[in-house]
């Protein structure tokens, strides 16, 4: 909670960052309005808290809601570190930290341990996170209930009643149609007994890094200008049934880099023949393993 | 014994356009009472302010859930919601209006025995079957969508999917209105063995008295808003008081 209560006084930060941009871009009275938001959320773990969301300079759907978030929570000692689909060098993550560079002139970090920040796009890093670390996620549809509900008016009732029968249909009609619950990404939860959310697009893989996190997880979505968040050490439970139990089981192979069989993998073709080998996403992850072997 | 639905002195205006006044019912445990009345009385207006759907102007409703009396109108929202989804049950005139129609049959009829915490697939998938079979429609049809299938077999979809709960009260706005002749009869029967044999509480509205004569107890006959006669089926039938309701049964019961 620390980082997200450090409320930022203006003048201690002016020393060597870009004069044309306020500490990370946002202006105060915008950071503070996302920061209560933000605790709203966090008091209330999984619920959608509305926030009136910023123009950014990035388009919607490459993260604003994300970038939003991370800005109101930033101080000058952080050291960020932000991934797309797991990678570090991608193109969009590669933006987005140079943004945080630019406009908040602060540190910035591949390695998952040394981050107080991270912001991900579908996928929680391999590494196990602790406590004082803060995970951001870029969330494009943050409503579980959009696929059965369009009116906003209507889903908020169904979360105030928890009138969640039709979250299992969907599940329901998985099964009867594929033999077992097909669902492998945005795979809905429970959180702390209470409220269904959407984790965002990361494989059901990383569902269980959710539960009982040591992590504060906050929630972005820029577009649909949504807050959530997970406290630390909440219960986040994947929805089933009795007798077909959550599965988070992964592609059977190992790293061709690393070799390790535990961590989550991209499928990649290796040459013209089309021969595909598969590699860890959380490039890091595979990267610290080189190293110390 | 308890009323299980008790209805008073309720009242619905649309502006100034009377939509049912001064109405007055008395439901039992598995009784079925009948609203009967011509185009435009009111008949709708009526369910639909006693079942959720409608919020009255005024009036009274209690409804008796074994284990205490709900006062209807005065309950939070959200009690009210919980109990038209778990205690009661609305069959809709247009089955279109009562399913989803994205969704296969079977998760259709799941969705009440999920919202109420089921967890199990396959006994959720006897109970599909079983519920097929009780509303004659073939188990192999269970994973088809509701597009594929007739008139009648929506209708029969629907009453399935209302009734998989066992709701306390069941309401029905003109449930084999809209079917041709054949159809409406093969409904008929199987809602007349469905209340037999599952003791069911039913309000239903129709204007055809055929149908109210076949399924109900008591029947309240409607006129413009108000109920101008209520009693005994077979008694206000075959002994009708009111020149309306007389003019009723010699118009229609002679066919
Ligand atoms: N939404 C509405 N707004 C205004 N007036 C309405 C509305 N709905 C119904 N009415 C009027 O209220 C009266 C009762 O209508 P209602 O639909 O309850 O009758 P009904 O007995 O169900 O008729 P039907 O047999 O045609 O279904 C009618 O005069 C009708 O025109
Ligand atoms: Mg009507
Ligand atoms: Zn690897």
């Amino acid at each position: 909670m620390n980082n997200v209560l450090k409320f930022k006084n203006k003048k201690n930060t002016v020393a060597a960052q870009d004069e044309i941009y306020n500490f990370a871009y946002l202006d105060e009275n915008t950071k503070r309005m996302i920061r209560r938001a933000l605790i709203k959320a966090l008091c209330i773990p999984g619920y959608q808290v509305p926030f009136s969301s910023r123009e950014m300079p990035m388009p919607y759907g490459w993260g604003t809601g994300g970038v939003q978030v991370t800005s109101s929570c930033l101080t000058t000692d952080d050291v960020i570190k932000v991934i797309d689909q797991g990678a570090d060098d991608t193109t969009n993550a590669v933006s987005i930290r140079n943004f945080f560079k630019k406009t908040a002139n602060i540190k910035t970090t591949e390695k998952t341990s040394q981050a107080s920040i991270i912001q991900t796009r579908h996928r929680i890093p391999e590494e196990k996170l602790k406590e004082k670390q803060i995970l951001v996620y870029q969330v494009p549809i943050p409503e579980p209930l959009a696929f059965l509900e369009p009116r906003y008016q209507e889903t908020k009732k169904m979360h105030a009643l928890s009138e969640y029968g039709i979250m299992h249909v969907k599940l329901y009609e998985d099964i009867t149609k594929n033999g077992h619950i097909e669902t492998a990404y945005a795979y809905p939860v429970k959180t702390n007994d209470r409220y269904i959310m959407d984790p965002s697009p990361i494989p059901k893989f990383d569902n269980p890094k959710m539960n009982n996190n040591p992590a504060i997880q906050l929630f972005g979505a820029g577009r649909e200008q949504r807050i959530y968040a997970i406290p630390p050490y909440t219960e986040v439970t994947s929805l089933d049934f009795e007798d077909y139990p959550f599965d988070p089981s992964k592609a059977p192979h190992k790293c061709s880099i690393c070799g390790s069989n535990e961590s989550f993998l991209d499928e990649i073709i290796t040459d013209d023949d089309g021969n595909r080998s598969f590699i860890c996403s959380d490039t890091n992850y595979c990267n610290q393993r080189m190293e110390n072997n | 014994m308890q009323p299980i639905l008790s209805v008073h002195n309720l009242n619905k205006y649309y502006g100034n356009q009377v939509g049912c006044k001064n109405m007055n019912l008395t439901l039992y445990p598995g009784e079925v009472v009948g609203v009967v009345g011509e185009s435009g009385s009111g008949k709708t207006t009526f369910i639909n302010s006693i079942s959720g759907n409608l919020i009255p102007d005024s009036g009274k409703i209690l409804i008796e859930t074994g284990n205490e009396t709900i006062d209807f109108l005065e309950i939070s929202e959200s009690l009210k919601r919980l109990l038209i989804r778990t205690e009661l049950a609305f069959v809709h005139q247009n089955p279109r209006d009562g399913l989803r129609l994205d969704v296969s049959a079977g998760g259709n009829i799941s969705e009440r025995l999920m919202s109420i915490g089921q967890r199990n697939y396959g006994n959720i998938r006897q109970t599909i079957f079983k519920w097929l079979d009780k509303v004659e429609i073939d188990k192999s049809r269970a994973d088809d969508f509701p597009r594929t299938f007739s008139g009648g077999m929506l209708q029969r979809l629907q009453i399935a999917k209302n009734l998989v709960t066992s709701p306390k009260i069941i309401f029905m706005d003109e449930p084999t209105g809209g079917l041709d002749v054949s159809v409406q009869a093969k409904i008929l029967d199987l809602l007349r063995k469905l209340v037999r044999e599952l003791n069911l509480s039913v309000v239903i509205v129709s204007h055809d008295l055929a149908v109210i004569r076949l399924l109900a107890d008591k029947i309240i006959v409607m006129k413009n808003g108000e109920a101008v006669e209520s009693g005994l089926c077979d008694q206000v039938l075959d002994d009708p008081q009111h020149s309306y309701t007389q003019l009723l049964v010699s118009s229609v019961l002679q066919v």
